[in-house]
């Protein structure tokens, strides 16, 4: 019973926690930027941090089965030049095929990493440091330096960046938030419901007691690569639609947001723990800073990036203590 | 229209100060053997892939003998991919490696060893700052005139007064950062700009959404900013784009420097009515061109030289006015593209 609780507690806390610092991070930029509280800085804000989401999403499966992900940088390029390409020749293809297409092309650049993760033993830093530059390779060698450019593109797809999904209170929510929120969304349900989900955790909290216990531990990191791809297949589709220009560089670093709003978000980097609420969170913590960093005076564009670094280290480093300590508290009244 | 006749006219008056030197115009010696190198910033560019093929068609017009290699780095890995391929090129005992730099002033001590060891370095498009083991440049336009060129693209779509910020590549692009000085220096120079106000510089370090981001960060935060410039083929893309999405187009006008066939239709809806570039077929052929011959040594590379490089003609190594200590061989001139001429440039 003192177990559960120690176990969700803490959990739940963190959550509030970061919760709280989105919101004196939001309370201390409104201070200092002009028209900082509208709805437009709203909408800036949700459509730049919805092209990262999916891959953070991802990221934090690949992260709970104690891997790493660091191709989807390059995964993101490739999907967003491949489709675009397809749709240049292609433009009558329904969006639903669209999206499937770039989410099977994601899915099957996954499949790469985990095969040769869960099956062939190779550390995950190994083998997605070397499809990161494998990727990256094969879009400069393929694009054979053409552009895929808006005006090749069908209007329906350059068009939605633009398109509002619903208002709430005045706010504009894009479609494409929409899109990203929804990779959340579902996997989120499906790590608090589905049982098969819940391996994913099992796996990385204790893979020896997970392979005692019956479940199959290869076969669940597999499936963590080839979701962590797929949803980079969806931000290559959003990143496609926002940005209409795709060239080599597509998607280049992606990586280190996906990895720094799972960090923040409170999903431990020694696996089994962390939650879809607590990605999303770090997601638009992150964006925020960023994108609050830019519109600051004090702050010249040298530091911008530097100031974003320590506050993402803060951001761990207090999670770390916090956690530690509650852990502690946790043990304590254990031990009573 | 007015800001290609200036163009046309500077490079005129580059020519012309140039013939009066009166010096022998020295002529390539076709049908040697050189092996020659052309290293891009990175590859999977597309004005690169066009300056690969000006050197192309200058190599078969040279009738050079010996071998031509395209090759770059990896966007990732640009600045120490540049490094140690230079080295290789070294190792290799290449004729001329001809570098359009990205790695700034640490590619310089490279740079100097492959000279000793005979590899001759020709920089293009980007030069090496400090200018340190690099024989010379082949500059694209003159660094001083986009300055002009710049500022008057602003100064015509922000109606000759108003608010303007320039979105650039990364804070240390050597040829992006010498145009933005130049062209605050027209700025504080020329009493006709008197009424444009440079809010800001930011960086998009040539990414999409980096830029796109920046683009909008600069319209939030300058209210009645009227122009973004943008000196680089991505940023001016992205900020078209930005503009465009939220509607802005009316309000907030891009300019800068890009590719006609990458811009066609923002310059057709008014996002981005005006911009400029150079030949890159043109700056790779006559690189390929003014390597050639200082590898077999009918140019010594010294300041004064003139020479005859193929379909471009009459070329002169000069004093680089911005790099102290530097020499370069001048191509220009750019073209400004406009709703008259940007769909037959787009093809």
């Amino acid at each position: 019973m003192m177990q559960i609780f120690g176990k969700i507690h803490p959990q739940t806390l963190r959550l509030i926690a970061l919760f709280v610092a989105l919101l004196a991070t939001v309370l201390f930029f409104s201070t200092q930027i002009d028209s900082y509280l509208s709805p437009r800085m709203f909408t800036r804000i949700t459509t730049s941090a919805a092209v990262i989401l999916p891959i953070a999403v991802g990221q934090a499966l690949v992260v709970m089965t104690r891997n790493i992900d660091l191709s989807i940088g390059s995964t993101v390029g490739v999907v967003a030049y491949l489709t675009g390409e397809f749709l240049a020749a292609h433009g009558d293809l329904s969006p639903l095929l669209v999206a499937l297409l770039a989410l099977g092309i994601g899915a099957a650049m996954g499949a790469v990493n985990g095969v040769l993760v869960a099956y062939g033993r190779v550390p995950s830093i190994i083998v997605t440091l070397g499809t990161l530059a494998l990727y990256r390779s094969f879009l400069v060698q393929y694009s054979d330096a053409k552009t895929i450019t808006t005006a090749s593109l069908p209007q329906w797809l350059v068009d939605l960046p633009q398109v509002n999904a619903f208002s709430v209170l005045g706010l504009e929510v894009r479609v494409t938030v929409v899109l990203g929120l929804s990779a959340a969304v579902v996997m989120g349900l499906a790590l608090t419901r589905l049982r098969a989900a819940r391996r994913i955790y099992a796996v990385g909290s204790n893979p020896d007691a997970a392979l005692m216990a019956g479940i199959n531990a290869a076969r669940v990191v597999f499936v963590a690569f080839v979701l962590s791809g797929a949803l980079a297949g969806l931000s290559g589709l959003i990143f496609l639609a926002k940005f209409g220009n795709i060239t080599v560089v597509a998607g280049l670093g992606f990586e280190l947001k996906a990895v720094a709003a799972v960090v923040v978000g409170g999903v431990s980097i020694l696996g089994g723990s962390g939650s879809m609420i607590g990605v999303v969170i770090g997601c638009v913590l992150v964006d925020t800073i960023d994108n609050s960093l830019t519109r600051w005076d004090l702050v010249s564009e040298f530091w911008r990036d530097a100031l974003l670094g320590m506050l993402i280290m803060a951001a761990v480093t207090v999670d770390t203590f916090a956690s530690r300590s509650l852990r502690r508290l946790g043990a304590q009244k254990g031990a009573q | 229209m007015k800001l290609t006749k200036l163009g046309v006219a500077i490079t005129m008056a580059a020519g012309l100060l140039g013939s009066t030197a009166m010096a022998e115009v020295i002529e390539a010696k076709p049908g040697q053997a050189v092996n020659m190198v052309l290293l891009p910033k990175f590859l999977g560019v597309a004005v690169f892939d066009q300056a690969d093929r000006g050197a192309q068609e200058a190599a078969k017009e040279l009738g050079n003998t010996g071998t031509y290699q395209y090759e770059g780095p990896t966007p990732e890995n640009s600045a120490a991919g540049q490094i140690e391929m230079l080295t290789t090129a070294t190792t290799q005992k290449q004729g001329v490696v001809m570098i359009s730099n990205n790695a700034g002033d640490q590619i310089a001590p490279t740079a100097e060893a492959a000279q000793k060891a005979g590899t001759k370095v020709v920089t293009w498009d980007s030069p090496i700052p400090s200018g340190k083991g690099e024989s010379l440049f082949v500059a694209q336009v003159d660094f001083g005139s986009i300055g002009t060129v710049m500022a008057d693209m602003v100064y015509d779509e922000a109606g000759g007064k108003g608010e303007f910020a320039v979105l650039s590549a990364s804070p240390d692009a050597a040829n992006q950062n010498a145009w933005i000085d130049a062209m605050k220096k027209v700025l504080a120079s020329d009493a006709k700009y008197k009424d444009l106000k440079l809010d800001d510089v930011v960086y998009g370090n040539d990414q999409s959404e980096e830029s796109y981001n920046r683009a909008l960060g600069l319209v939030d935060k300058y209210p009645n900013l009227k122009v973004i410039m943008a000196p680089t083929t991505v940023g001016i893309v992205a900020a078209a784009k930005a503009m465009q999405d939220e509607k802005l187009c009316d309000k907030v006008k891009v300019s800068g420097l890009g590719l006609p066939a990458e811009m066609v239709s923002y310059t057709m809806n008014g996002c981005a009515p005006e911009f400029a570039l150079w030949s890159f077929v043109d700056l790779g052929y006559l690189t390929y061109y003014t390597s050639y011959m200082l590898a077999t040594g009918s140019l010594k590379g010294e300041i004064g030289e003139e020479f005859k490089a193929g379909r471009m003609g009459t070329m002169k190594i000069d004093a680089d006015p911005g790099r102290p200590g530097a020499k370069r061989v001048l191509m220009g001139p750019f073209t400004v593209y406009n709703k008259d001429n940007v769909e037959a440039a787009a093809k």
